[in-house]
Order: C-alpha cells, then sequence, then structure tokens
C-alpha cells in the first residue's frame, strides 16, 4: 500500500483515481484529511493508529493549471503509506516526488466525458 | 433553543457539479452576518453549529477579499441549519402568545457528481443514500439551471437541459428502491420543485419569464418526465408543483480577478421562498382538496401557527386534528390570503408594535411580491 489519489476531470466530479489501499479508500481518505478539508494546499503527517497506519496527507493544485467546466483549478489530493512517505515534509516535495507517478495517467483521462474507474 | 418554539423549514439545493451550489450557501449565510445586514434586519441568522457557520463565513470572506472560490464539495453532503433568531421587540411577554419564537432553516448541500456518475465505494454510496433521504425531507426544492453551460450550448440549450434533467432523473431512478422503504411512495416530499438559474449575471438580458420560456421551449419533454418520475415517488400526486415556480439567482458577480459578492440577485429571496412559500401552496392546495389524509396533517402541520403569526391572532395552534377537520381553518385561510395594501398594512401594524416575528414573515411576503415585480422570481399560480 503506497497511495491513494482522489481528483476530478473537467466535466467528472470527484472520485478516486488509484487506491493502493484494501477495500473502501473512502475511510482512510476522511481520517487523513480530517480537520484540514477545505485548504487550498496541504502536507500533514497524521500518526498511525490501531487501524491505520501512520500517512501523510496531501493535496495541490493541478500542476498544469488544468481547470473543471465551472472554471475551478482542479486539485488532486492523496493520501501517502509507507516508504513513499518518508522524506516528504512540505507541499512541494510531495508535488515533486508524487506527481510524476500520476501525470500521465491524469493526462489520458482528465478531459474524458465519463469518469474511469479507480486503478483503470 | 427549544426545538418545539421553532417553526422548521428545510430547502434542498439540487445541481451538478460547479453549477453553484456551495457559493450559493456561503453567499446567503456571509451576507447575512455584514455589519449592514445585522444593523437593517430584524433578525439574526445563526448557525447551529459554529464549525460550519466559521466554515461558510470563510467561504464567503475568501470570495469578498480574495476572490478565492469555495472548495470543491468533496465525497460528503451536509445539512446546515440556521437560526432566524429575532431581535428584541416589545419583549417576552408579547412573545409568549406566539406559537413559535424562532424560524429554522436547514439547507441540504451535496456533491453536484452524485446525480452524474456513480460513486467510488460503499461508504461513498451510503452516504449518497443517507444524504438523499434527508434531501427529500425537504419543504422546497431548488433545482439550478446553470447559466454558464447555457452559455457554453448557446443555441443549442436543449442538449445541456436534456444532460441535465436526465441525469437527475436517472439518479433519482438509481435510489428509488433506497428512498421508499417498502416501496411505498412518500408522504414527506418536497411538494415545491423551483427552477432557479444560477449565476444569472451571466445572462443580463433574461428576466425569470425569459427564463421560464427558455425551459418551456428547450426541455418542455425533459421536464414532463422528470414530473413524472417526481410523482412516482410520492404520495398524493396531485399535490405536486414541478417547474411551475421559477427565481433568477446569482452569488456574486465574478471577474477575473475580483467577486464582488455584494452584486447579488435573489439571494435574499431564499429565507422568504423557504419560510412563505410551502405555506402558501399547501393551504392552496388544501382549500383546492387537492391534499387528503396524512398528507394534509404532514403539510399543514406548521401552517396553523404561521397563520395565527401573520394575520395576529392569540390562537396558538389549530393543530393537525383542527385542519383536519376543518381543512383550512379562517386564520389560515385569511393568512394565505394577505396580498397587497392587507400585507403592507399588516407589516406596518406590526412594526409599530415592534412585533418582530409578524413582521419578519409579513416582510418575507412582501420581499416574495417585490420578486415578482422585479421579475426575479415567478410563482406558480396553480
Amino acid at each position: 500500500m503506497s497511495l491513494i489519489w482522489a481528483t476530478r476531470g473537467r466535466d467528472w466530479g470527484f472520485r478516486f483515481l488509484r487506491n493502493d489501499a484494501s477495500g473502501d479508500p473512502l475511510p482512510v481518505y476522511d481520517a487523513a484529511f480530517s480537520g484540514v478539508e477545505d485548504a487550498s494546499e496541504i502536507f500533514c503527517r497524521v500518526a498511525a493508529t490501531d487501524a491505520l497506519p501512520a500517512m501523510v496527507a496531501l493535496r495541490f493544485a493541478d500542476p498544469a493549471g488544468r481547470r473543471d467546466r465551472a472554471g475551478r483549478v482542479i486539485p488532486h489530493d492523496f493520501v501517502v503509506f509507507g516508504p513513499l512517505s518518508d522524506d516528504i515534509d512540505s507541499v512541494e516535495v510531495g508535488r515533486q516526488r508524487i506527481w510524476p507517478m500520476v501525470a500521465d495517467d491524469f493526462e489520458r483521462v482528465w478531459e474524458l466525458p465519463k469518469p474511469p474507474p479507480a486503478n483503470g | 433553543m427549544d426545538v418545539s418554539r421553532a417553526l422548521e423549514q428545510h430547502i434542498a439545493v439540487f445541481g451538478e457539479g460547479g453549477s453553484g451550489k456551495t457559493v450559493l450557501l456561503s453567499s446567503f449565510y456571509g451576507a447575512t452576518q455584514e455589519p449592514q445586514y445585522r444593523k437593517q434586519s430584524l433578525f439574526h441568522v445563526v448557525a447551529d453549529n459554529m464549525g460550519q457557520g466559521a466554515r461558510l463565513h470563510r467561504n464567503y470572506l475568501g470570495m469578498k477579499n480574495s476572490a478565492q472560490v469555495p472548495a470543491t464539495t468533496r465525497f460528503t453532503g451536509t445539512s446546515y441549519s440556521f437560526s432566524i433568531k429575532l431581535k428584541d421587540g416589545a419583549g417576552a411577554k408579547a412573545m409568549k402568545d406566539k406559537p413559535f419564537d424562532a424560524l429554522r432553516l436547514v439547507w441540504h448541500d451535496y456533491p453536484g457528481e452524485w446525480f452524474e456518475q456513480d460513486v467510488s465505494g460503499p461508504e461513498e454510496t451510503q452516504r449518497r443514500v443517507d444524504t438523499f433521504r434527508s434531501l427529500l425531507g425537504s419543504d422546497v426544492a431548488l433545482l439550478l439551471v446553470d447559466a454558464q453551460r447555457l452559455l457554453d450550448n448557446a443555441g443549442q440549450e436543449e442538449r445541456y437541459l436534456k444532460s441535465l434533467f436526465a441525469n437527475f432523473l436517472n439518479g433519482l431512478l438509481s435510489l428509488k428502491d433506497d428512498l421508499l422503504e417498502d416501496g411505498k411512495p412518500l408522504v414527506e416530499f418536497p411538494r415545491i420543485w423551483v427552477l432557479g438559474l444560477s449565476k444569472s449575471d451571466l445572462l443580463p438580458d433574461l428576466d425569470v419569464f425569459a427564463f421560464r420560456d427558455l425551459l418551456i421551449e428547450k426541455g418542455a419533454d425533459d421536464l414532463d418526465q422528470l414530473r413524472e418520475v417526481l410523482a412516482g415517488l410520492v404520495e398524493a400526486k396531485d399535490a405536486l408543483s414541478v417547474g411551475e415556480d421559477f427565481v433568477l439567482l446569482s452569488s456574486a458577480k465574478f471577474d477575473t480577478d475580483r467577486i464582488e459578492v455584494t452584486e447579488r440577485i435573489g439571494v435574499d429571496m431564499i429565507l422568504p421562498l423557504a419560510a412563505m412559500l410551502p405555506f402558501e401552496r399547501h393551504v392552496r392546495w388544501a382549500q383546492a382538496k387537492q391534499l387528503q389524509g396524512k398528507v394534509v396533517e404532514t403539510l399543514l402541520r406548521g401552517a396553523g401557527p404561521l397563520a395565527a403569526v401573520l394575520v395576529g391572532t392569540k390562537s396558538r395552534f389549530l393543530g393537525p386534528v383542527g385542519l383536519l377537520l376543518n381543512i383550512v381553518g379562517p386564520s389560515v385561510a385569511e393568512a394565505a390570503g394577505l396580498a397587497g395594501d392587507k400585507l403592507r398594512e399588516a407589516n406596518s401594524e406590526a412594526m409599530a408594535k415592534q412585533d418582530n416575528l409578524r413582521a419578519t414573515l409579513t416582510r418575507f411576503a412582501m420581499d416574495l411580491d417585490r420578486g415578482e415585480e422585479e421579475r426575479i422570481l415567478l410563482r406558480s399560480l396553480r
């Protein structure tokens, strides 16, 4: 388990495009972003609990400045686990580490009229 | 606050992702927190949950001061409860004669894509069902038509309207089994579905009549289908008005580097619509004998107390049984018929006596009349 990624396309709404966790990603996502939901950029390290491992909540605006049909810049939300999260200590470092892992996927799907399935 | 002393009205705002639901909610609440509003108004709008209030206010200030739109609503629906707390008027004694001393508005917000696409997993599925159950317990539903999408489809508006109404209709159908218990039609259900033109500042030449005509010209068949589906969910199908009321809405004027939150259209109609429209309409339906049995009891439960305040009688509560026996009592009929000069007189009298509850409700009714004069509101004649 290393990454959960939630974002939206131009025409389709917010959904999970990648889920390396087993099972439903939403409870994990909620636990990571709890209390910081509205901020436009987020780096937040979340300590391990009985139910969940340590993780990093990361949010940044689409690096290419792509916008949804209402004109809002598209945000990318990540929950990062394990060794991948170890040296992330800021939004900027998170963007450098994580974005290359999903950039091509997003380029392929963001203009589709309907959303792709997770891990699709 | 004692719940029994507050008259509660629910409003459900439906719209696609990006159609401006959260912006509208933030604009509504933020405006009520401005010093001028607080000074001029006879009441305060107070968020029952402080965290929610702070969030909406932050959204509003972000638009006003930094030209930032609120964050996209993700994965969760939220019900925002606002108390309309009256300022002190003629004193506590007068208020004790009232059947209620506050209004509460519950505004349901949700991620727009929940009607447009599949959800991501079991938790979101459950949240979607729970949210729509609470949405469908509302008195009034506001279905947003996005002016930006109309502009994007200029000349072919039917394409957008077809997709808007079809998505909504299919969303409802897919949830039908989860929403109806044992397949029984719902008694509590929004009976009034107002069509609202959001971002209406983008179409400055379109008044509410032109908006209605556009929908009839380019979306009548799709609207008929939606009406049929909604009627299939509800008991007493005659007591349902879908797409018979129209309102123009604009939460703010959006320029490239500026959001002018004082340039709103129709946002001040929302509280009067939520408070007064169900009352007016339900009483009219009862008088026309379009309501029967449990539906009368449910729909008219707030009518007696509201009527008592509007006509200034001391009768505290006609009660559902009284309503069933009389269908509509004299004070209710009189209150529902208050209009024009009589309404203004009632308002002046209430203002003179510092009867702030009555003054507020009569003002709401006058606001709706004003909305019609200014061609931003069009109410059904049925």
